[in-house]
């Protein structure tokens, strides 16, 4: 699978203007860059850089106003609808800041629900419930199956939505501010399972923070301001989230 | 994706979103139980003024044994003509005068009985019991039979006959006794009646009629004056000493013809003709009573039965009628006010007067029909409009809420078609649900009112295909339309929804 130099994302001179009353608002002001698989990316930046919209557009949830963007060598322009949706399905998973779980519906449920839309390979009800308990049982959350969203914690809800997530195998995951509404402790301990994924699986992780220490546990680096990329370096002092894991554990304190 | 799978998706998406599934569905619910009520009070209102003019005896003919026609030989068979034919006799006047002047000195016409005039006997199967009928007289001759009534039956055009045979008769029941009139009558006449209720029990059946059993049922007044207001049916009382068993009391939602003490209707007992026969060994009827099946073909029906009694009776051409064919309308005019001789003379000389009044009474019901049929067709728009509105309102609400969780969908990969499908598949199970519980409501709300209100309803089979047509074509739009138009965004900004 991992074919060494060739960029899974190639965006090349991408921007986005949003038509608004008055002014049209620039959030993307030309960006290029590649991502290779296998990276863990950081992008940080203020808000209103235009990093959430450059996610957007690299998950296939939204498009270019101009540039162009081959996602593993197919230029994204040129699919239709059907083929977004069945890139979005087998491709990517998702992880946002809200946590965008169905409403009133089980944990399970949630997690089944990129198998349901998995056209191209059919899954029994049975076997989607049993992929979707494993796939709760990775992230610790096995016993908690049958709870809907509003009886989970804001953890145990981005820990269901990572389950989610990664339900189809994706080759990459986008995280829109996963941390924004969690503690540290609890952040931490969902950079530990996205370090995890990268090591483990090779898996592709675009994350969007505003956050610099939280940026600190990609391999790269990229700093957004005012839609252009204004640095771009790997990361060589990698925070190790099993390590802090461990630390707090030992140590009375919730603070990292 | 498979229509199971989506099945399954919106089944669960409704089950999840209980409290919208069931205002979706109320809402549903009471616009099409609306529209459903209000076209059955409607209808209903249609059905009751077509009645009460048909009550009024608007296709009703009359054939009674006798005849006290005026003699003459160019306007025998009660002969109603064809408007056509009328206006060719244009020589003639239609009215010689309010009081009948011979038109020429030679034809002298005078008031006329068969049982007057023993030289007009012919050859008639109830030749023998005229002889001794005493009280022979217009009604009470004896030359109609059951066999004419059957031959009657046959004719083109006509829709009912009913057999008449008519007694006053004491109907006793224990201590208690009320003289009354007694109809010795067919099966079918509720279906002449058209205003007829039955408050309890039935009409007699054609078994009960073939096989002569002694059932009665009586009129209202004539119920409540022998029974008071304990249920008459599966009573017996006496007939003749002989005993027989309620099976109905009729009444009327009629405002025309009310039911009173003394009317020939209500206070009244029915049994079966064939009963009478039996029980006094007769086979005459005292008159005949038949509808025609159009009303615009009451005069050519009048003269076919003319025909037709005429030549089963052996009448010679030169010899009147031994029976009268008459409609309602002339014989309301026969009962009026007139001096019975004048009327006579009047119903005997105006050759097209049913005619006349007839196509009144049609222009009336034509009217009455034409108002009704606007006025329904108005309840029936606006209700659909407002149900229409309604259901409207909770689909949108419904799916601009739902906007998150189609950009949810969307995210994990839903096509733009699976999220359309889904919520078709929601609107239609909604509007499915909702328009049977709404047809439901609407026939149980329809009930309740004709009961209560003492106001006849019905709902037709496309009344009901319209309400919940229309309330599902609402519905299932304005289900899939919005997320239509969600799934066509991009999914980020269905996310983004607030």
């Amino acid at each position: 699978m991992i074919t060494g130099d060739t960029a899974l994302i190639a965006a090349h001179d991408i921007t986005k203007t949003y038509a608004m009353e008055g002014a049209p608002v620039h959030a993307l002001r030309g960006v290029t860059l590649d991502i290779r698989r296998g990276e863990f990316v950081a992008v940080v930046g203020p808000s209103g850089s235009g990093k959430s919209t450059f996610m957007h557009i690299l998950g296939c949830l939204d498009r270019p106003t101009s540039g162009r963007y081959l996602l593993d060598g197919r230029d994204v322009s040129d699919l239709s609808d059907d083929e977004l949706s069945a890139i979005r399905n087998r491709q990517i998973g998702f992880v946002f800041q809200g946590f965008n779980l169905l409403a009133r519906t089980s944990a399970v449920e949630n997690v089944e629900l990129p198998l349901l839309y998995a056209h191209d390979r059919p899954v029994s009800p049975a076997e989607r419930r049993r992929r979707a308990m494993a796939a709760l049982a990775a992230v610790g959350l096995q016993d908690r199956a049958e709870h809907h969203p509003n009886q989970l914690s804001g953890g145990q809800q981005q820990r269901v939505a990572i389950a989610r997530a990664l339900l189809n195998d994706p080759a990459m995951l986008f995280a829109d501010e996963p941390t924004g509404n969690l503690d540290s402790r609890t952040s931490v301990e969902v950079m530990d399972i996205f370090q995890r994924l990268k090591d483990e699986r090779g898996i592709t992780i675009v994350l969007i923070t505003h956050e610099p220490q939280v940026a600190e546990y990609g391999s790269r680096i990229i700093r957004f301001k005012d839609g252009r990329v204004v640095s771009d370096h790997p990361n060589t002092s990698r925070r190790a989230a099993a390590t802090e894991l461990e630390a707090v554990a030992l140590g009375p304190s919730e603070d990292v | 994706m498979s229509t199971r799978s989506t099945l399954s998706i919106s089944l669960r998406a409704l089950r999840r979103n209980r409290l919208q599934t069931v205002l979706t569905i109320t809402g549903m619910t009471i616009g099409v139980a609306a529209v459903l009520t209000m076209i059955a009070i409607g209808s209903g209102a249609e059905t009751a003024i077509e009645d009460q003019i048909r009550a009024a005896g608007m296709n009703l003919i009359v054939v009674t044994a006798g005849n006290y026609k005026v003699k003459s030989t160019e306007d025998f068979g009660g002969g109603a003509v064809e408007p056509s034919a009328a206006l060719r006799r244009n020589d003639e006047p239609v009215v010689r005068a309010a009081i009948w002047v011979p038109p020429t000195q030679t034809k002298v016409r005078v008031a006329f009985h068969p049982e007057d005039d023993p030289m007009e006997k012919h050859n008639h199967p109830t030749a023998k019991q005229r002889l001794g009928d005493s009280e022979a007289g217009l009604g009470s001759a004896a030359t109609l039979t059951a066999a004419d009534a059957e031959a009657i039956r046959g004719l083109d055009g006509v829709q009912y006959v009913a057999e008449g045979l008519h007694q006053n008769v004491h109907v006793k029941a224990g201590d208690k006794r009320w003289f009354t009139r007694l109809h010795g009558t067919d099966e079918r006449l509720p279906l002449i009646r058209r205003a007829w209720t039955f408050g309890s029990g039935r009409f007699f059946s054609a078994r009960e009629q073939s096989r002569a059993e002694q059932v009665a049922v009586l009129g209202a007044v004539a119920a409540q004056r022998v029974f008071g207001d304990a249920n008459a049916v599966g009573r017996e009382v006496a007939l003749w000493n002989q005993p027989f068993r309620i099976v109905g009391v009729v009444s009327t939602t009629s405002w025309m013809v009310a039911p009173a003490a003394g009317d020939d209707q209500f206070d009244a007992v029915y049994i079966p003709f064939s009963t009478v026969h039996r029980l006094l060994n007769l086979s005459k009827l005292n008159d005949i009573t038949i509808t025609a099946a159009s009303t615009g073909d009451v005069s050519r029906v009048m003269g076919e039965v003319t025909k037709l009694l005429r030549a089963r009776h052996n009448i010679g051409e030169d010899k009147p009628d031994d029976f009268t064919v008459t409609t309602q309308a002339r014989q309301a005019l026969a009962k009026g006010g007139m001096r019975p001789d004048v009327a006579r003379a009047v119903v005997g000389n105006v050759g097209g007067l049913e005619k006349v009044t007839l196509e009144q009474l049609g222009k009336t019901l034509d009217r009455a029909t034409r108002t009704m049929t606007a006025l329904l067709a108005g309840i029936a728009a606006v209700s659909l409009l407002v149900g229409g509105i309604g259901i409207m309102n909770v689909m949108l609400l419904s799916v601009t809420e739902r906007t998150r969780e189609i950009g949810i969908r969307r995210a994990v990969g839903a096509r733009a078609r699976d999220v359309r499908s889904q919520f078709v598949i929601e609107a239609v199970a909604l509007s499915l649900a909702g328009g049977i519980a709404g047809v439901i409501v609407g026939l149980l709300a329809a009930r309740a009112l004709s009961q209560y209100l003492r106001w006849s309803t019905t709902i037709s089979p496309s009344a009901v295909l319209l309400s919940v047509g229309v309330a599902a074509a609402v519905g299932i739009f304005f289900g899939w339309y919005p997320a239509k138009q969600a799934a066509r965004l991009d999914p980020i900004q269905s996310l983004r929804y607030e």
